[in-house]
């Protein structure tokens, strides 16, 4: 066998090996890494290279081998700081209070081998730029810092002042790459039908939507491959232009049938003012009643 | 139906006009539209608030109206 073949069967061997342990340990590596984890991390890789490559078949067994070991480690530290906290504390290790009370812990920023400059440095990057704001600190067994601002310097919530908010639940993606997402329309309680009614009211076509959204309002969001397009306003347009036209027509007619000449004085100016409003706005509300409007003016002798 | 009451209608249609035309200056991405669904919905809240003067005058004058 040439070496070349060797080598990419050990390679391809190494790489299966590898992608089962990674599936054994979870995605706990990634999402937490404790220091030992990281290591382990580390040398699992290299372990993995050398199984692909260095040596005869033997160290390829004995590659597997130690991977194995360092696998199982992983899984077994793991396991047990799942079970007992004093086996949490070794493998994870304990989180450090860096400032309590709105004072520094120097003795604890010893321990952790900080200086004040890394302390103030992790502190504005959450958004406390100065020590006065911060209330409590803290090192998490990662390495991140998290802060709790005094309570006045915290971002004002909808509880706070009393605020009743609606809740929201998740919104769900119908629409993906133009297909529908049954799932995620069985989830919020709508069918297909719903969806092509929705369409429909917004003039859009299933082909042309690249992505759509329903929030839980069951409000639907879209957004189309052809940017260009311009989705069409709902016909409430022209309802509101219709109100405002009226609202002028009933200004009028209070400034006639009124007899105070004061009142008839106001409603006529505001009738007026409503009127050099519509002048301005139909052509945005109701394009086609702005055209004929336009005409009426031109057909004046 | 009354004066009052006329005046009171149409306050209630134009305050609901008022708030349509707000709804379409936030729904809308063309920034002309936009600024003109603002200046139009401005204009249209002073009318609101003139009116709205004239109601409460209104109800003063004669409290036999007051109320919807």
């Amino acid at each position: 066998m040439p070496d070349w073949l060797e080598t990419a069967l050990r390679a391809s061997l190494a790489v299966v090996y590898l992608f089962f342990l990674a599936k054994m340990i979870g995605k706990r590596q990634v999402s937490q890494l404790t220091f030992f984890e990281y290591v382990v991390g580390i040398t699992i890789g290299s372990l993995t290279a050398q199984a692909a490559l260095v040596g005869g078949v033997d160290t390829l067994i004995n590659s597997m081998v130690a991977l194995l070991v360092f696998a199982l480690f992983s899984l077994g530290s793991a396991y047990f700081s799942m079970k007992n906290k004093v086996f949490r504390n070794i493998f994870e290790g304990k989180s450090t209070v860096l400032v309590k009370d709105g004072k520094i812990m120097e003795r604890n920023l010893k321990k952790e081998r900080l200086t004040i400059d890394d302390l103030m440095e992790q502190l504005r990057m959450k958004n406390a730029f100065k020590l006065a704001d911060v209330e409590f600190a803290l090192m998490e067994p990662n390495g991140r810092v998290s802060v709790l601002k005094k309570t006045d310097k915290q971002p004002l919530n909808a509880s706070q002042i009393g605020l009743d908010v609606r809740r929201e639940s998740e919104p769900q993606v119908v629409v993906m790459d133009g297909e529908i997402m049954d799932e995620g329309l069985a989830t919020i309680g709508f069918n297909r039908h719903w969806l092509h009614g929705e369409l429909e009211k917004q003039g859009v076509t299933l082909e042309n939507v690249f992505f759509a959204q329903v929030d839980s309002q069951g409000k639907l969001n879209l957004d189309l491959y052809d940017d260009k397009i311009q989705m069409a306003q709902p016909s409430n347009l022209k309802l509101t232009h219709a109100t405002l036209k009226k609202c002028q027509a009933d200004l009028e007619l209070f400034a006639l049938s009124t007899k105070n000449e004061r009142m008839k004085q106001l409603y006529g100016e505001e009738a007026q003012r409503m009127q050099e409003l519509l002048e301005e706005i139909t052509p945005w509300l109701n394009p086609d009643a702005a055209k004929k409007m336009k005409k009426g003016l031109d057909a004046l002798p | 139906m009354t004066v009052s009451s006329q005046v009171k209608q149409t306050l209630a249609s134009l305050k609901s006009a008022q708030a349509n035309l707000e709804t379409f200056a936030l729904s809308t991405q063309n920034q002309k539209a936009k600024n003109m669904y603002t200046q139009a919905a401005q204009t249209t809240q002073s009318i609101v608030d003139e009116l709205q003067m004239r109601v409460n005058e209104l109800e003063q004058q004669e409290p036999q109206y007051k109320g919807y």
